[in-house]
């Protein structure tokens, strides 16, 4: 199993870490022993669960809406060079200048709900997929291509057949990056607004002094990066199983 | 046996018509000229090989008259209309060396994208039979020799009755077994069924034994060196390469090609361009 290598060396560090923060009496508000965080988790874990899932709602709906704005522009960047020149600019606009400078602006615009914190993460994630896409549509195989015009084929019949195929490999690479930045953008929302999800729960912990939740929301949030990793890869397994075979041969 | 000269011999408008062809590509510091002045006219249900050496211009004459590139000069006419007539009346049938399949098919369903585009019905499986991949339906181009991926190629080409083939170096990427059983293989379906093919290659036998004609082209920028008819009885096999009127063919095309290649390499000496 591919899994127990890993799960062996997460017990061997944890068992570590216990065995030095006992050892050297360290403070329990500067390094907690693991087994005072897991205390932590077990003792409330509906907390945890409703903070993780604003959270996600902050971080997929944000990948979704930057998945669908950027893959629209992709398509029609990938079938003009004159828009792709046009439409960069703006686009790397959008990554450059810092989330957390434009947070007050959201706010303004989209109000105190979830839609500022969905808007963040949308921005965080937007820029690797729109070039994954737009590299992903234009990597068709011009002999697939040949084949096509010379039977007439029309945009749409290129566009579904070959081209939208084409881009998926790129399209699920991106989107291998862009989870974790869609859990970074929906957390540093949720410190910037102090209102929801494991930014605020993480906020308290700190005030608190209570370093057992911090690292608890830590542990959390870690592991739903996982787990969201895990399943878009479980889906790409599925979707391009030909990808595999072709690239291998 | 029966002599091939009726079918070379036009039967009305050539099926392929190229005219004062010339092209040139952009290139850093002026133009690559790639073709010059080409003249080439193939009969319907004739069988053309395209020999000449790498980089003469080939594929670029190929694509010309596919429609799928726009010649500096002349005209290509294709069917009695223009190349780009052509594609809308789903008149050809194209094959690389490179067989471009689509990796996330099957083998069926690739085969059918020209019916998919065309809106023709045909027997795929029935198909996939005549070029040997039967049973090979639900196979992905991946889990494909080159071979057969090659005949996947053949069938998607065939799939919709297309009465112009275009082959650019089908076989050129195969093993040299492979290779002699395409070759075999493509001659009994032409014979079968004598659509007009435009064949090109670098392998001399392969021309002679496939052809009807064998047109010789210059280094680049390619011309037309020679126009040679292969009058070799059809139906043909393997045995055919083993007769003196095979090989004096053979031996033909090859003086033609290095007559060509001789005289490009001379004209490029300084000394005796003056
Ligand atoms: N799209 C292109 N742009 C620039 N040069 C090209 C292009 N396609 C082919 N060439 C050049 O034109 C010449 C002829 O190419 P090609 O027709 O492919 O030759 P062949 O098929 O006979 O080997 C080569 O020197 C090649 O490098
Ligand atoms: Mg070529």
């Amino acid at each position: 199993m591919v899994v127990v290598p890993p799960l062996v060396v997460a017990v061997v560090l944890l068992a570590a870490w216990e065995a030095w923060v006992r050892l050297r009496e360290v403070r329990a508000y500067i390094l907690p022993p693991p087994s005072a965080v897991f205390e932590a988790l077990r003792d409330d874990p509906t907390r945890y669960l409703e903070a993780l899932g604003e959270t996600l709602v902050s971080a997929v709906g944000g990948l979704v809406v930057a998945s669908v704005i950027a893959f629209a522009l992709a398509v029609v960047m990938a079938h003009s060079r004159v828009l792709e020149r046009a439409l960069y600019p703006p686009a790397l606009l959008v990554k450059v200048t810092p989330i957390v400078a434009v947070y007050p602006l959201l706010l303004i615009w989209f109000g105190f709900g979830v839609w500022p914190r969905i808007a963040v993460a949308a921005l965080i994630t937007f820029f690797p997929m729109l070039v994954n896409a737009v590299v992903g549509l234009r990597a068709i195989d011009p002999r697939a291509l040949d084949v096509m015009r010379v039977l007439d084929a029309s945009r749409a019949q290129i566009f579904w057949r070959l081209r939208l195929p084409s881009s998926l490999p790129y399209v699920f690479a991106a989107l291998r990056i862009s989870v974790p930045l869609s859990l970074i953008g929906a957390v540093v929302a949720e410190f910037l607004s102090g209102s929801a999800g494991m930014g605020q729960l993480i906020l308290q912990a700190n005030g608190a002094f209570d370093t057992p939740t911090l690292f608890g929301a830590i542990f959390v949030l870690a592991a739903a990066g996982i787990g969201v990793t895990a399943l878009v890869s479980y889906v790409e397994s599925r979707v391009l199983d030909w990808h595999a075979a072709s690239t291998a041969g | 046996m029966i002599e091939s000269n009726a079918v070379s011999s036009p039967a009305g408008a050539p099926a392929v018509e190229v005219r004062g062809l010339s092209h040139a590509f952009d290139a850093p510091g002026g133009g690559l000229a790639v073709l010059s002045a080409v003249d080439l006219a193939i009969a319907p249900g004739e069988f053309v090989s395209l020999v000449g050496p790498s980089g003469c211009g080939k594929t670029t004459l190929l694509r010309a008259v596919a429609g799928l590139l726009a010649p500096s000069t002349g005209g290509v006419e294709v069917l009695g209309g223009t190349p780009r007539q052509a594609q809308r009346a789903h008149a050809y049938g194209l094959v690389a060396q490179d067989p471009g399949l689509l990796p996330w098919r099957s083998v069926h369903d690739n085969v059918r994208l020209g019916l998919e585009l065309t809106g023709r019905q045909a027997d795929v499986p029935a198909l996939l039979g005549r070029v040997g991949l039967g049973g090979f339906e639900r196979y992905r181009p991946g889990e494909l020799s080159g071979g057969m991926r090659q005949r996947a190629a053949l069938a998607r080409a065939l799939v919709h009755g297309p009465r112009l083939l275009l082959m650019d170096e089908p076989f050129g990427a195969l093993d040299e077994l492979s290779r002699e059983a395409m070759r075999v293989e493509l001659l009994r379906l032409w014979e079968a069924e004598r659509i007009t093919v435009l064949f090109v290659t670098h392998a001399v036998r392969e021309a002679v034994l496939l052809s009807d004609r064998v047109v010789v082209m210059s280094p680049r920028p390619g011309r037309i060196v020679a126009d040679i008819p292969v009058p070799l009885a059809r139906p043909r096999s393997e045995a055919s390469e083993d007769t003196p009127e095979f090989l004096a063919l053979v031996a033909r095309v090859r003086a033609s090609l290095h007559a060509a290649h001789g005289s490009a390499r001379a004209a490029s000496t300084p000394g005796d361009a003056l």
